[in-house]
């Protein structure tokens, strides 16, 4: 577990229009202005998301220099999902425990 | 309507967990605010809490604490929680307080409990916001996320543990 990279991950998941970017890459590669176009946004505003993905490690650009397609890189989408189902995962088994719980005081042995 | 993917299948750092329970409000409501209780349910299977370690000042601005063990390697998880809105029976607002002991507080998740009545039964809505592994806790000895994730490590039969580097 790398707490660093899950921070980036959602520092960088915090903004919903880079969520609406990472959608989008979901389905496959896209330009800049593909990403751009249902976005109410500048094409220097998407760049700068792009930027915050990129350093995040959550998306990788083509190196040809006009074209540069994004790329999703699933890993540390991965990681931060898997870390977050765990989380979860700790409360899911309390309330199990708490709707056990419930019911046996109802039943009047409380006290034990 | 889970919120942990909010587009996707890309996560946020919050969640929520609705059950419905068979039990009457008030009786969910105590279960969260009763020492004796907390200790027959706070943490899944594998996890104690033991009731001389919980102490609940049920009030807003009052200090939650416990501590849970794992049941396999005795390791303790100490947990602080600061209480923030209280309104019983139906709500319940509590902040984490990391580091757990004294000092400055450098992170906090807030946990909101919602009991709305159906009937006989109850419906609970458990919303976690502002989760965070951090750069600040990685360095924390008994931070909350952190041990959550070394207790969710334990108890995820995929991971296994083998924390050679420090954190």
């Amino acid at each position: 577990m790398k707490p660093d990279q899950l921070n980036r991950t959602f520092a960088a998941l915090a903004d919903p229009t880079r969520r609406a970017i990472l959608a989008k890459l979901a389905e496959g590669e896209a330009t800049v202005n593909e990403l751009a176009e249902p976005l109410p946004l500048t094409l220097q505003a998407v760049s700068k998301h792009l930027k915050v993905l990129e350093q995040a490690g959550l998306i990788s650009r083509g190196r040809t220099a006009q074209w540069r397609p994004c790329r999703l890189e699933p890993a540390p989408l991965r990681e931060a999902t898997h870390w977050l189902e765990r989380y979860r995962q700790f409360w899911e088994g309390s309330f199990d425990r708490l709707a056990a719980h419930l019911h046996e005081i109802q039943k009047g042995d409380t006290h034990g | 309507m889970a919120e942990t993917s909010a587009t996707n299948g890309t996560p946020t750092r919050e969640f929520t967990i609705t059950r419905v329970f068979e039990a009457p409000r008030h009786l969910v409501f105590t279960a969260w605010t009763d020492p004796r209780q907390i200790a027959r349910w706070f943490g899944p299977v594998g996890i104690t809490t033991p009731l001389s370690t919980i102490s609940l000042d049920v009030r807003p601005g009052g200090v939650w604490q416990l501590r849970m063990i794992d049941d396999a390697d005795g390791a303790e998880y100490p947990l602080t929680f600061i209480c923030r809105e209280v309104v019983e029976p139906e709500r319940l607002v509590l902040s984490t307080r990391v580091p757990t002991g004294p000092g400055p507080i450098v992170r906090q998740a807030v946990l909101t409990v919602t009991l709305a009545e159906l009937g006989d039964r109850t419906e609970m809505t458990f919303h976690v916001t502002g989760l965070a592994m951090s750069e600040e806790n990685a360095g924390l000895e008994s931070g909350w996320s952190s041990s959550f994730d070394r207790l969710a490590e334990h108890l995820t039969p995929v991971a296994p543990t083998s924390s050679g580097a420090a954190r």
